[in-house]
């Protein structure tokens, strides 16, 4: 009888015990109230004791980027700016693109309290320029002549020949060579060296990190008035910020729903259960269809342009004129997303400066089908289309015009399988009696594409979408989701994918040959070799009229001669479409949920006053913004 | 002198040839998946459309093929292999790099072994009792009941479980936290410390004991309704021998004996960690390190775990085969 009395109070002990603490505690016993906790997009951090990032990979997003780093300048996409943020200015080049001048902010200081000077940026260029095993060696070395200071807040780059984007190794679009501590670096190994802590030039400093990565967390500086966010926008709200990285969707759901988590990445099914069960959870945009459709990056499809038969542009184009874009997008995003018959998102500054004044061009563009038939491919009419389906759906979708192109893109390809079918025939396909395709050579027509194993990922949602479209249109398709994928693509060993179609543009400005370079000839890999960059350059194709315009573009100011610019990528963009390498679906949309709980006044769609993600490096230009709730 | 020669030498032969073939497997098996561990980083670097210009990236690649320790032929490779093997240094993690993978095993093998040994060890010790009590009185009511539940619950993945624990005891019923946010923590041995890991570990480890324990549950049932019809528990039975003693020594020691090599067998999967709950609970172990090593091409981390795994694990086999003759009086090496 005792020992079952004992029993009892030790069950009923054990859960007092546990109900006491129930909820996640903070690391160090930090306030909630005072505390931001957004969810770490690349998970845990494989090498939590580093913070050296500029000798590789080490999860920069764990609010290193973000929080500790000030870049010489940052794009914001959702503005379409370019924020100055150690520089105090955009950079000077002199006429021929020989000399880059950069202007350095004043006032303000390393978190050690040493002052950020013109020998910062020298002694950063210098080291990257002889040092081979840091990540921007490439650049530096290849066109830095001489790197020197003409005053405390003025550097100088002479360069060995002339470019007009070398400023563009020093914006922050999720990554670029930023500024290094020259007091700390110059008496360590850079390769070796651990830094930490990290001396931050930005508004926050490390406070703690777990040694297994799953979280980091950081102080808001003492003196953040001396750093270019709080010069720029003011003091950062959260006096702590915690970086935490989950493993699965339904932990990240739960701590939403449970409060223990302010600003999270979900997937789209994720992102309807918070909001569905968060009293306090809001999304970019507060209605339909919620998530943030202004993301510089275009999602699509990817031929390899080296595999016979996608080396020929009319197969291409018939591929592309076999997708009903309606049913592809309710495939493919629940009919979510803009779509953009461009290889170039849909974001403010680009709808703007090129696909509203590309919209006649379009119209008019041809198709030759052979024996003297031309087909007009674009159909402004696919906003409407996808209202009207989306509307069928139950969903509530705005009446105006304006409105309809705002959440569905302006425009894409007409669904003509007949077209299609007229082009395959030119170029010696044929149909078989079961109704399936046959290459010219007479075997059967199998398509086999190289996909994401993640389900909820933008291009194995693609590359489902494409399957089916292509499956319905009479070619077998074979969806081959691989671990190996970046390998596979990266090496040219694939002949359809789903990697992003281009290369991500800037998003903000009107310059455009961060999407253009990659398909410079002088770049195209064969097979077997890997490409340097997957998105747009694993296509393996390149065209003379574009290296032409490329070419152009490296002489042309994108600061002084904005329209000369803009007009180059409008050429550079219609070659693309003529020629079709990969295909343009729709444009990236981030399932973002906010939990208002503790902290209001986010970047949401009514107020896009900076970029809405947490992982991206001008997160703490948003933490100004921001309002606490139970303070 | 018979016994050395006929089966202690030949079985250590054995033991060292399932070792060497089961490393080189381990070295051949990740370079044949296509994946390229160098541009995995770089396209982990370019994921979210960070800068680098493509002249800059060949020459890092170039760079990080060095520092991986990835030139040179396959052959050599190999030769380096056994080197590192044999100085018990397994080089740096090639995703997580510079960290050396010793360190990583420092850091979350102690999470598994905590979490993994004793979860298994309590699922083997209830499993057992209960399936063996059950088995011995299967005819009565309360048993066919137990069994029923956990026919239901045996089939149940680990992921899905631990979602539904999650959901009941973390959002529906908040008492326990959702995931791992205080683990990780370097070890303070202080009570606070310790009521953190208990409450953190609390679910997985519920997850744990719970299905495994309902496997271990169904193997003795089965076991101990078979034994209970063997001929000398009949004449035990027959003869007056008291239930209790019957059932304790007659019966669940002989149970007992196919239990206690699987045990030896699991444990030795301790490596590989339980990748599934890991990934539910966000919880610091072998699992995930595994699974981010083998999705990542990340050829020393593979290596290192597999190593210690493989090694474990014919340890294991070879002392249980060895000391089973203590256990089991009826089996003798000739």
């Amino acid at each position: 009888m005792r020992g079952k009395w004992i029993l009892v109070v030790g069950i009923l002990s054990l859960c007092f015990l546990v109900t006491l603490s129930a909820f996640a505690e903070l690391p160090g016993g930090i306030p909630r109230e005072e505390t931001l906790i957004v969810d770490q997009l690349t998970g845990r951090v494989g090498t939590p004791s580093n913070f050296n990032l500029w000798a590789g990979w080490r999860w920069q997003d764990r609010g290193l980027q973000q929080l500790a780093m000030e870049p010489l300048w940052t794009v914001d996409y959702a503005t379409g700016e370019i924020i100055p943020g150690l520089a105090s200015e955009m950079p000077i080049y002199n006429q021929d693109f020989t000399q880059m001048t950069v202007k350095l902010r004043e006032g303000i200081t390393w978190s050690d309290g040493v002052p950020i000077t013109a020998d910062d940026v020298v002694f950063t260029i210098d080291l990257h320029a002889q040092n081979g095993n840091l990540p921007y060696h490439g650049p530096m070395a290849e066109f830095v002549s001489k790197a020197y200071k003409t005053d405390d807040h003025t550097a100088v780059v002479e360069l060995k020949k002339p470019n007009s984007r070398f400023h563009t190794n020093f914006l922050d679009r999720w990554g670029c060579l930023r500024i290094m501590p020259k007091h700390v670096f110059e008496k360590v190994d850079p390769v070796t060296f651990e830094f930490n802590p990290p001396v931050s030039s930005g508004p926050y400093v490390l406070y703690d990190y777990d040694p297994a990565g799953f979280w980091t967390l950081w102080e808001r500086r003492e003196d953040w008035d001396k750093t270019p966010t709080g010069i720029l926008y003011g003091k950062p709200q959260p006096k702590y910020v915690l970086f935490q990285a989950f493993e699965s969707a339904e932990a990240r759901i739960l701590a939403q729903l449970r409060h223990e988590l302010d600003m999270a990445q979900h997937t789209l099914e994720g992102l309807r259960a918070v909001l569905e069960k968060g009293n306090t959870v809001r999304a970019w945009r507060k209605e339909w269809p919620w998530v943030v459709n202004i993301d510089p990056c275009i999602t699509g499809i990817m031929f390899n342009n080296m595999v016979k038969p996608y080396d020929n542009r009319e197969v291409r184009w018939a591929l592309t004129l076999a997708i009903d874009i309606v049913d592809y997008m309710a495939i493919a995003f629940d009919l979510m997303a803009p779509v953009s018959a461009l290889h170039l998102p849909p974001v403010p500054a680009y709808k703007e400066a090129f696909f509203i004044p590309m919209e006649d061009w379009l119209k008019n563009f041809e198709l030759d089908l052979g024996n003297g038939e031309k087909f007009k491919p674009y159909d402004p009419e696919v906003p409407l289309k996808l209202a009207e389906a989306a509307k069928k759906r139950g969903y509530a979708v705005p009446e105006d015009p304006e409105a309809i192109r705002d959440l569905f893109g302006l425009g894409w390809w007409k669904y003509a399988p007949d077209v299609a079918e007229k082009l395959l025939k030119k170029n010696g396909f044929t149909r078989g009696d079961d109704g399936k395709w046959r290459l010219p050579d007479g075997s059967p027509w199998k398509i086999n594409i190289v996909a994401d194993v993640n389900v909820a990922s933008h291009p194995l949602r693609n590359a489902t979408a494409v399957a089916e479209a292509w499956r319905k249109f009479g070619i077998d398709v074979n969806l081959s989701p691989t671990e190996a994928r970046e390998s596979l693509i990266l090496n040219g060993e694939f002949e359809v994918c789903d990697q992003w179609p281009a290369g991500e543009p800037w998003g903000a400005g009107v310059d455009l040959s961060r999407t253009f370079n990659v398909w410079h000839s002088s770049l195209l890999t064969p097979i077997g070799k890997p490409v340097a960059l997957g998105p747009g350059m694993a296509a393996r194709w390149a065209n003379p009229k574009l290296d032409a315009i490329i070419d152009k573009m490296q002489v042309t100011d994108p600061f002084a001669d904005i329209e000369g610019t803009r007009l180059l990528g409008i050429e550079a963009l219609k070659v693309v479409v003529e020629d079709m390498p990969t295909i343009p679906t729709y444009g990236y949309c981030g399932a973002v949920a906010w939990d208002e709980y503790y902290w209001t006044n986010y970047p949401g769609a009514e107020n896009p006053y900076s970029q809405p993600y947490q992982h991206w490096p001008n997160f703490k230009y948003m933490l100004p913004f921001l309002q606490p709730k139970k303070q | 002198m018979r016994f050395v020669r006929d089966y202690l030498i030949p079985r250590l032969i054995q033991y060292v040839l399932v070792i060497f073939f089961g490393i080189t497997a381990v070295f051949l098996i990740p370079r044949l998946t296509g994946q390229d561990p160098v541009l995995e980083v770089i396209a982990q670097i370019q994921t979210q459309g960070a800068s680098l210009d493509p002249v800059a990236v060949k020459s890092l690649m170039e760079s990080l093929r060095e520092l991986y320790g990835l030139k040179g032929t396959l052959g050599e490779q190999y030769l380096t292999m056994w080197k590192r093997i044999f100085s018990l240094d397994f080089g740096p993690s090639l995703f997580q790099f510079p960290a050396p993978v010793s360190m990583l095993l420092r850091i979350y093998l102690p999470w598994t072994i905590g979490l993994f040994a004793t979860s298994t060890i309590l699922a083997w010790i209830l499993g057992n009792i209960l399936g063996g009590v059950a088995g011995y009185f299967s005819q009565k009511r309360w048993s066919k009941v137990l069994d029923a539940v956990i026919m239901l619950i045996r089939p149940i993945p680990h992921y899905i479980f631990g979602v539904i624990l999650l959901i009941l005891f973390a959002y529906l019923w908040a008492i326990f936290p959702a995931g791992g946010l205080m683990l990780g923590r370097k070890a303070v041995f202080n009570l606070r410390f310790v009521m953190t890991v208990l409450r953190y570990s609390f679910l997985p480890a519920l997850t744990l004991v719970i299905l495994g324990g309902a496997a271990w549950f169904q193997q003795m049932k089965l076991l101990v309704q078979n034994i209970k019809r063997e001929d000398f528990v009949q004449y035990a039975s027959a003869g007056g021998v008291k239930e209790r003693i019957l059932i304790s020594r007659y019966v669940m020691r002989n149970a007992m004996l196919p239990q206690v090599t699987q045990l030896a067998l699991v444990l030795g999967q301790v490596f590989s960690g339980v990748l599934m709950v890991e990934m539910v609970f966000s919880y610091p172990g072998m699992g995930l390190l595994l699974y981010r090593g083998v999705t990542r091409g990340d050829y020393n981390l593979v290596m290192g775990i597999t190593v210690l795994s493989i090694f474990t694990i014919t340890t294991a086999v070879l002392v249980l085969d060895l000391l089973y003759p203590l256990l089991d009086p009826r089996i003798r090496h000739r």
